[in-house]
């Protein structure tokens, strides 16, 4: 008995020790869950500080979120009368509620920082040239993805936060040219925020954006292996580039008779050598079992001691003083509040200069970097090169804007919206919801 | 000849189970626009005009406020024209919590990011006497109801 059990083990899962080189190949090609792993890896991309593993932490994000979120849904109730109601009794009826809301809700945010901070990792080290521009791309996508699950879920516990960001979100929406009016329409499923509202943004949350980055994320996987590995990979093969020797005039026989030249040589060597690769069991699985434990702990800490924010119920008469967006949203929130024009009688809203054309070209700039980039192919795979430091200097001052518009927006921001010094009396303002 | 009418028939074959298809996708698209919406009129009866006292009341639930100055009335909407959140009436300006838009008694833009100063609607009284408010309308920002003779309305 003990050993047919032992014997199914063993077809199912792979030998987590790998005693020898073939039972290392094995847990790869002749197994169904790591199948889709190289058999083997370089070892330049195994390095703890040149990637941060940060890919893998999104993705153990994306897990985790995916795993609480489906338990969320056995709990919560998508109609504007039960929806905060059930999350009320998630965080005092029911027996872990808490804490499974609260991972889902540090999860999620920590998936838009840690997305972010992949995203910057990938820039400064030049990790987005040639073939690989493609998975930049995706990656964009999905950054971008990842915001949108972020705001469509806490549009869910219907509380203020989730009303008035819906108000302001749906009313940006508006503001585009042309199609504005007809998108807010469609996402408020009426003229007016009601249960459409909350039934359509709820089906998109829990299966829309999920199913469209689960699918996506498995694209950038794939892709990551048909570039050939990190970028990581291009600064070995850079070093390992044999300089040709200058070599004599030759003489070649062609067709016709000898012909003057030179004749055809080795160059370099295009691939890896074996010294350079790894086999990605153990070395890889092991490493990815530890980001995602590393990881899952982290996000349970932060539920443990800390409560998801939850404001009082949706209250269409009353708008918080001030109504703040979450951290992620403020810089937004910043410049649709600082950015409408006026010239003469002519106005541009702030809504569709900050709110939309701003941030579209900011989409637009990092989505077509790889093509904007002329930096030269010795600075791939390595951070901070020096060819790239005009490239570098340009992402971090934008991020560094950003971070300061959060700042401002987090801090400095009180009653209707004014800056307010730390130390400065904020006037008290009625407190109706 | 005989090549040529089979080659369309097959064009129009594979046409038409394409563009049913295609039909099908559009029809299912066509569902999300909501034919019937459970949404209050824009048209909607207030209180009595003597029910409000001097100045500035707010209508929580249509989100307006009703502004009496002796017999005359007149009704400005209390929604932002920035982003849709509610303006507070602050004794001498209506302020925005959301970016900070700032209006002036009358509605036009002090400062802040709102394109456009708060909408005036259409106020009537009904037969029966109480305000009648019509939130689709934007009259000018001289319109004044004036209810003449006290307690008559």
């Amino acid at each position: 008995m003990g050993g047919k059990i032992k014997a199914i083990w063993r077809k199912t899962s792979w030998a987590w020790s790998p005693e020898s080189d073939r039972e290392s190949s094995e847990a790869i090609v002749k197994n169904f869950w790591l199948h889709w792993f190289p058999a083997k890896v370089a070892r330049a991309s195994m390095d703890w500080n040149y990637s941060f593993w940060l890919g893998t932490a999104s993705a153990s994000l994306l897990l985790i979120l995916t795993v609480t979120g489906v338990m969320l849904m056995f709990f919560y109730v998508p109609s504007t009368e039960r929806a905060y109601g059930s999350i009320k009794d998630l965080q005092y009826a029911v027996s872990f509620g808490r804490i499974l809301r609260n991972q889902h809700r540090w999860a999620a945010e920590g998936m838009v920082a840690v997305v972010y901070i992949h995203m910057a990792r990938v820039f400064f080290t030049g990790a987005y040239r040639g073939d690989r521009a493609i998975n930049w791309v995706v990656g964009v996508v999905l950054f971008l993805a990842t915001l949108f699950l972020s705001f469509t879920g806490y549009l869910l516990p219907w509380d203020q936060l989730a009303f008035w960001a819906i108000t302001v979100g749906t009313s940006i929406a508006k503001q585009a040219p042309f199609v504005g009016p007809t998108i807010q329409f469609l996402l408020l499923g009426g003229h007016e925020i009601g249960q459409q509202t909350l039934l359509r943004f709820y089906v998109l949350h829990v299966f829309f954006l999920p199913v469209f980055v689960w699918v996506l994320f498995a694209y950038h996987m794939w892709r990551v292996r048909k570039d050939g590995g990190l970028a990581a990979v291009e600064r070995v093969r850079n070093a390992r580039v044999m300089v040709p020797k200058a070599t004599p005039k030759t003489k070649s026989y062609s067709l016709f008779g000898i012909t003057p030249g030179t004749s055809v040589q080795v160059m370099s060597s295009t691939g890896l050598e074996e010294s350079d690769q790894v086999f990605s069991s153990p070395n890889m699985s092991r490493r990815i079992a530890l980001v995602f434990l590393v990881v899952f702990n982290l996000t349970l800490l932060a539920a443990i001691l800390f409560n998801a924010p939850l404001e009082g119920l949706a209250n269409p008469s009353v708008t918080p003083n001030p109504a703040k967006a979450p951290w992620y949203f403020v810089w937004l929130q910043e410049l649709v509040a600082s950015t409408t024009v006026r010239f003469g009688d002519f106005t541009v809203s702030g809504a569709l200069l900050g709110g939309i054309l701003l941030p579209g070209f900011l989409l637009g700039v990092l989505t077509l970097w790889p093509w904007l980039d002329r930096s030269p192919q010795r600075a791939e795979g390595r951070w901070l090169a020096p060819e790239r430091k005009r490239q570098n200097a340009t992402f971090a001052v934008a991020t560094l804007a950003i971070i300061i518009l959060i700042m401002v927006g987090v801090y400095l921001r009180g009653p209707y919206w004014r800056i307010y010094w730390p130390g400065q009396a904020r006037p008290e303002t009625p407190r109706l919801y | 000849m005989d090549r040529d009418r089979r080659k369309i028939l097959r064009y129009i074959g594979k046409g038409s189970v394409l563009a049913a298809f295609l039909a099908q996708i559009g029809a299912a698209g066509r569902a999300f626009f909501p034919n019937v919406l459970y949404e209050p009129p824009s048209r909607f009866k207030l209180k009595k005009p003597d029910d409000y006292p001097d100045g500035y009341t707010l209508d929580e639930a249509h989100r307006l406020y009703v502004i009496r100055q002796k017999d005359a009335f007149h009704v400005i909407s209390a929604i932002c024209t920035h982003l849709g959140c509610n303006v507070q009436w602050r004794d001498t300006e209506f302020d925005c919590p959301c970016h900070g838009s700032r209006f002036r008694p009358d509605g036009t833009v002090i400062s802040g990011p709102a394109p456009r100063p708060l909408d005036w609607f259409a106020t009537t009284v009904s037969p029966d006497g109480y305000l009648d408010v019509d939130s689709a309308s934007d009259v000018a920002r001289n319109f004044r109801l004036v209810i003449g003779g006290k307690g008559k309305a």
